[in-house]
């Protein structure tokens, strides 16, 4: 296993209150929206009701005429401009250009047809009311099966059959396995569209400095610098020209991981109207025009003997893209078949992904990214597998774990897991639970009618996403560490946060490897002015790949200290422990604060070494981290009433080494609930002609604090071997346990009544509905 | 959104078919109805004003009726775009009935895009009902009191 930095009397491994709370409940941090410039105007977008249709006119006159009004730009205006980027590749990958604004036609509810600029917000908004669009509504498609049925209306006309692109992926002898597999199971399994609805909505502010030649676009972002690169790239100027800088993150979730039109729009126009510009997307938009996640149709066929060993899998994946490729929208379901053979330990796949075109918002990444779906999809399969050969649903997973002595361990998919013991975390919740009285509980209830339910789910999770080798823009990141003359350390991460307390784990780590306190560590991060290149926040990544740069660079600047150690203590030999170097012989020590100033005043300087104390690395992970863990859900269904009624929820989590509990904890709760949003309440739900009908929250249920149960979260820790840290990530484990226990505990409840599969969300109407119906036959 | 029912006018065939086609009543009774003036054979523009959940908005748009076979049946189709989006409902209305009273059928389809979708769906169906009682009991109102 691999070496761990965690050593007794260290800040690491301890539950250490977030640096970064006090503003955030104190109301003084700084969001987009927080920020007023001198002649700041505001922009509003005139968007499509329709989801398909032909533009016919644009009339801006009467908007143009409202009082404060500067500006209406519309397709004509930036067709030069763009595209908005995707960044992922797949052989024979159709990519619609997708312009800034509208030109001809509009292809979703809510393509952006114009934009207008004003001297407030609220001119804005009406004058985007004044724009006069003459629209030929065509026929739209806003269901991936039926975009690639026959006779389906063509998202874009030069691709009739909807098809964005196929993709096959072969591992070992799948027909063999089917030939010699003694049962198959079968099952289609739908993963539903959701929104991903970060408490802050999108927002930018662009500032045009006339003299340099340069802007400024304050935005909302999980990726700073690929944000710069790609919208300099759409607008087409030097990328040094162009810094992006990102306040405060008020949630992300994978919906920032993007470069939108907005983006680029509110940089175009600051610099054509001279003025600092401002939009802050509303929550309607938001529903409708911000990422969504998931939108899958499954078909799942499972090969196994009747022990319950499992043979091999075939998916056929049917991927509703949405409209157009935002930045990572098809490589989406290519994360699901890496991850389809889950923790278990079967060399046969075959996967076929059909991506469809529809008239809806592209999906794209979304908590989990693919691997939920997949785990959905795999777990619920070993539960149908299970009930089929009448096996617990323990002892089957149990039966087909990868072997401890596999490690690493070469998956059919092309992927090698770094380090597992995919037996403990599920032995350990088997007990929290006392899982065989728990299972004579159940046998009583269900004599007395109860529908009681035991649901399980061992996930597997690819984390620290990733080596570049297999990421569309790199998939390094970097860390400056800089003793500044003082002796307080500043530390630049390219990893931009959004939520994940780095602020408050990178300066435990430093405080760790330089023995100085917290509180005189300074992690800045999402100002390209001031922060070296990064890739970004994403695919639970931060501490493993950012965090390990981090650790580099602290190990370059101790052996740099060393040096000015030796040269102040007048010795060959130094210490270097606890904030200073000693001199084991005389006893002697200097501290931190002391070589710092020798290495700035640098009055002398030790052989061969240069002033100053800054280190920077660019950190390549050699493979990716895989996590695992096992949840059990206990539920019970309300007969009359279809309410799901979660009485447990147990999850223990294996995602390496644990820098700070605390913040780990909050990430299994929020994954957890975000799991039960998919689980229980949410869908995102566009109507035949592509107009999504659950645009509020009235109708888009996510969950909320009293929907949430008790959720007993505990660990084992299995070391990652990829990286010194010995992490694995953690930011999306919880969503990817979370969704198949849930279901599989519903399932088990109603398995009396016949039930094999329901697919999500289970609200109370589809539960009570099945309820009815199996009762009556 | 499939919409049918049937309402009974206390007038007789004649009578309810000439109140139809008359754009002065249908004003009078299309619930938030501003203006309706004729600008084509058998087409009218329309300003109206419609409350659906927490939205309202003014609509702009058209009143057509077309394939008219006189005491029978006809198609009306109400188009319009307004800030909260688009609506467009289209029906067939079949009169029938001998004596002093008409019964007037509609079997149709509603459909509406954009914010009023994304906010109103799940009272369309309730708000359209509605709408179209209250269109008919202003409609028999009238003629009670014009009768």
């Amino acid at each position: 296993m691999a070496t761990t930095v965690s050593k007794p009397e260290t800040l690491v491994g301890k539950r250490i209150r977030r640096q970064e709370d006090p503003r955030l409940i104190t109301g003084t941090a700084v969001y987009v929206d927080d920020l007023k410039l001198p002649g700041m105007h505001h922009a509003a977008f005139v968007r499509s009701p329709h989801a398909a249709a032909r533009i016919r006119s644009i009339n801006t006159r009467a908007a143009l005429a409202l009082p404060g009004v500067a500006a209406v730009f519309t397709g004509a205006d930036v067709a030069h401009l763009g595209p908005v980027p995707t960044g992922a590749s797949l052989p024979d990958l159709r990519v619609p250009h997708h312009h800034l604004l509208a030109q001809d036609r509009v292809y979703f509810c809510g393509h952006p047809v114009a934009a207008v600029v004003a001297t407030d917000r609220y001119i804005a908004a009406d004058a985007a009311d004044l724009v006069e669009v003459d629209y030929e509504p065509l026929p739209a498609v806003a269901d991936p099966e039926k975009a690639i049925a026959p006779g389906a209306p063509a998202v874009h006309p030069q691709w009739p059959d909807n098809v964005a692109f196929t993709f096959h992926q072969e591992g070992g002898d799948t027909a063999q396995a089917f030939r010699d597999a003694e049962v198959i199971v079968k099952q289609r399994i739908t993963s539903q569209r959701l929104i991903p609805m970060a408490m802050e909505t999108r927002g930018v502010v662009a500032e045009w400095r006339a003299g340099e030649k340069s802007i400024t676009l304050h935005t909302s972002t999980q990726i700073p610098h690929l944000v710069r690169s790609l919208v300099a790239g759409i607008l087409g100027m030097p990328e040094n020209h162009l810094r992006v800088i990102t306040p405060e993150v008020g949630g992300g979730f994978g919906s920032k991981l993007n470069v939108y039109a907005e983006e680029a729009l509110m940089a175009w126009i600051a610099s054509r109207i001279n003025h600092p510009v401002k939009w802050i997307e509303s929550r309607r938009e938001n529903f409708l025009v911000t990422i969504h996640g998931r939108g899958h149709a499954d078909y799942f066929e499972l090969a196994a003997r009747r022990d319950g060993t499992i043979l091999g899998m075939k998916l056929k994946l049917i991927q509703d893209l949405g409209a157009y490729h935002q930045l990572l929208t098809p490589a989406i379901p290519t994360l699901s078949v890496l991850m389809m053979p889950g923790l278990y330990h079967f060399a046969n796949i075959t996967a076929d992904i059909i991506g469809a075109f529809t008239n809806c918002f592209p999906t794209d990444a979304y908590r989990g990214a693919g691997r939920p779906e997949a785990t959905h999809g795999i777990e619920r399969m070993v539960d149908i597998l299970a009930a089929e050969l009448h096996m617990d649903p323990a002892d089957i997973r149990f039966k087909n774990f990868v072997p401890n002595d596999r490690f690493p361990y070469a998956t059919a998919t092309g992927l090698q897991y770094d380090s597992g013991n995919y037996r403990a975390p599920l032995i350990a919740a088997l007990g929290l639970v006392d899982y065989p009285n728990l299972r004579a509980e159940q046998q009583r209830a269900r004599e007395e009618g109860r529908l009681m339910g035991i649901g399980l789910s061992t996930y597997g999770e690819i984390c620290a996403m990733g080596p570049s080798a297999a990421m569309p823009a790199g998939g390094w990141e970097s860390a400056t560490v800089k003793i500044e003359p003082s002796g307080k350390v500043t530390v630049l991460t390219g990893a931009s946060p959004h939520g994940q307390g780095e602020e408050t784990t990178f300066a435990q780590i430093v405080a760790d490897e330089l023995g100085v306190k917290m509180d005189d560590v300074m992690v800045i991060h999402g100002d390209t002015d001031i922060v070296q290149y990064g890739i970004g926040t994403f695919g639970s990544r931060g501490t493993a790949i950012g965090g390990t740069a981090l650790y580099y660079a602290l190990q370059d600047l101790k052996a740099k200290i060393k040096k000015f150690g030796a040269m102040l203590l007048d010795t060959d030999d130094v210490t270097f422990s606890g904030g200073s170097c000693t001199d084991e012989r005389t006893g002697k020590s200097v501290s931190v604060a002391e070589m710092a100033g020798a290495a700035y005043r640098a009055v002398k300087l030790p052989p061969n070494t240069e002033p100053g104390l800054v280190a920077t690395r660019f950190w390549e992970p050699p493979n990716f981290t895989f996590p695992f863990g096992a949840h059990i859900v206990v539920t019970e269904v309300d007969r009359d009433t279809g309410t799901i009624a979660i009485r447990r929820y147990v999850c223990v989590d294996d995602i390496g080494n644990i820098i700070n509990p605390l913040i780990v904890d909050g990430q299994i709760h929020g994954g957890v609930a975000q799991g039960l949003g998919q689980a229980l309440w949410e869908h995102a739900v566009y109507d035949d002609t592509g107009q999504l009908i659950t645009g509020e929250f009235t109708d888009y249920a996510i969950p909320r604090a009293p929907m949430m149960p008790w959720i007993e979260s505990s660990h084992t820790v299995t070391p990652s071997p990829v990286n010194p840290l010995g992490v694995k990530g953690v930011g999306e484990a919880g969503t990817i346990g979370c969704s198949p226990a849930v279901v599989n505990s519903v399932v088990d409840a109603l398995a009396p009544l016949g039930v094999r599969h329901i697919d999500m969300p289970l609200t109370p109407e589809k539960i009570w509905k099945l309820i009815q119906q199996k009762g009556r036959a | 959104m499939k919409i049918a029912g049937a309402y009974t006018l206390p007038v007789p065939r004649e009578r309810a078919w000439a109140t139809l086609q008359d754009p002065v009543v249908l004003a009078r009774c299309m619930p938030g109805c501003d203006a309706l003036e004729l600008i084509g054979p058998g087409e009218y523009h329309m300003k109206m004003k419609l409350t659906l959940a927490s939205l309202s908005g003014l609509f702009d748009g058209k009143v057509r009726i077309a394939d008219q076979e006189p005491l029978d049946r006809f198609r009306l189709t109400v188009e319009g775009s307004g800030k909260i989006g688009f609506m467009r409902g289209e029906g067939l209305l079949t009169l029938a009935g001998s004596g002093a009273s008409t019964e007037v059928a509609f079997d149709g389809d509603v459909q509406v895009g954009g914010t009023i979708a994304a906010i109103g769906q799940r009272l369309l169906d309730t708000t359209s009902r509605m709408l179209i009682k209250r269109f008919f009991e202003k409609l028999i109102s009238i003629e009670r009191n014009d009768g």
